[in-house]
């Protein structure tokens, strides 16, 4: 199957790889898999006091697919809002990368990645 | 007809697979071509698709996953979606560790003790899926029946990691 360009580029220079420590009160975490490919995908947002995501950072292990579009998603929720990157949806990251039809889901991964950090953001943080 | 009929076969998720190869290659013999050189193209035509069949049956029933997710759909049980993302993040953050793990084997200092240490952490994870998966088939319920599907699910994770494994040995003694 052949790769988009902005695939392996992506791929070759992944944008944002690592880790911020979990329990960073403005860390946010998203962890999330896909059974049917066995691809699992750690995203962290660094969130500061206004809702602004000041950094990303992810660890994907998968397909050169799913690492680009959690590569790619790390470079979009920079500066954003939570609420904008909430809006983030699968098919601007399956555009972006010109994803086959049969790795549709690994951008279907990656918003979900995006939700579960937020997810797990709006967790923490209410009192 | 289902696959473990055809293969003369109880509905039971443990089966033998040496004697399921032999019921295989049995099988296939009865509609080789060349048994029907001198038929009708229509009998010609169904001992094909008779082929086929068998050799479906043949890789559901051989791949553990699969002969459980073909058990579970003969019991009606409705199984999560393909694509669906998984969210269980204590799960998740062991198979990062165990991706970790994986990755780490070609800096170890002794490649064959690493090799093998991972293959045991994956077994001994993986038995205890299987374990509760097969507890649970036993109970023959519908809530069962669908918590079984949620463990095949994790247990597809640990046949990639047992794929990885093998790419990961084969680079290490190809060069």
């Amino acid at each position: 199957m052949a790769y988009s360009d902005k695939v392996i580029d992506h791929y070759e220079n992944p944008r944002n790889v690592g880790s911020f420590d979990k329990n960073d009160p403005k860390v946010a975490t998203g962890m999330v898999g896909a059974p049917a490919c066995g691809d699992v995908m750690k995203l962290q947002l660094k969130i500061d006091d206004k809702g602004i995501i000041e950094d990303a950072k992810f660890k994907t292990y998968g397909c050169g697919s799913a690492i680009a579009s959690s590569s790619l998603v790390t470079e979009w929720v920079k500066g954003k809002s939570i609420e904008e990157a909430a809006e983030i949806k699968n098919t601007a990251i399956a555009e972006e990368l010109a994803l086959p039809p049969v790795k549709i889901h690994c951008s279907i991964l990656a918003e979900d990645a995006i939700k579960a950090a937020i997810d797990d953001y709006r967790a923490k943080n209410k009192e | 007809m289902n696959y473990f009929e055809l293969f003369g076969l109880e509905a039971d998720f443990s089966i033998d697979l040496t004697s399921l190869a032999t019921t295989y290659q049995a099988l296939q013999k009865t509609v080789h071509p060349d048994r029907f050189a001198h038929s009708s193209s229509q009998d010609q035509m169904l001992a094909v698709q008779k082929s086929s069949q068998i050799n479906d049956a043949y890789q559901t029933l051989k791949n553990p996953v699969k002969r459980g997710e073909y058990l579970l759909q003969l019991r009606n049980t409705e199984l999560p979606e393909e694509q669906s993302t998984f969210q269980d993040v204590d799960f998740l953050m062991v198979q990062m560790e165990l991706r970790e793990m994986l990755a780490e084997i070609k800096f170890a200092k002794d490649i064959d003790t690493a090799l093998m240490s991972a293959e045991e952490t994956l077994d001994i994870q993986s038995r205890q899926l299987w374990q509760e998966f097969e507890q649970l088939l036993g109970q023959h319920s519908d809530t069962a029946n669908q918590q079984a599907g949620e463990v095949l699910r994790k247990l597809k994770f640990y046949q990639k990691l047992y794929i990885e494994l093998e790419r990961i040995e084969d680079t290490l003694f190809d060069d």
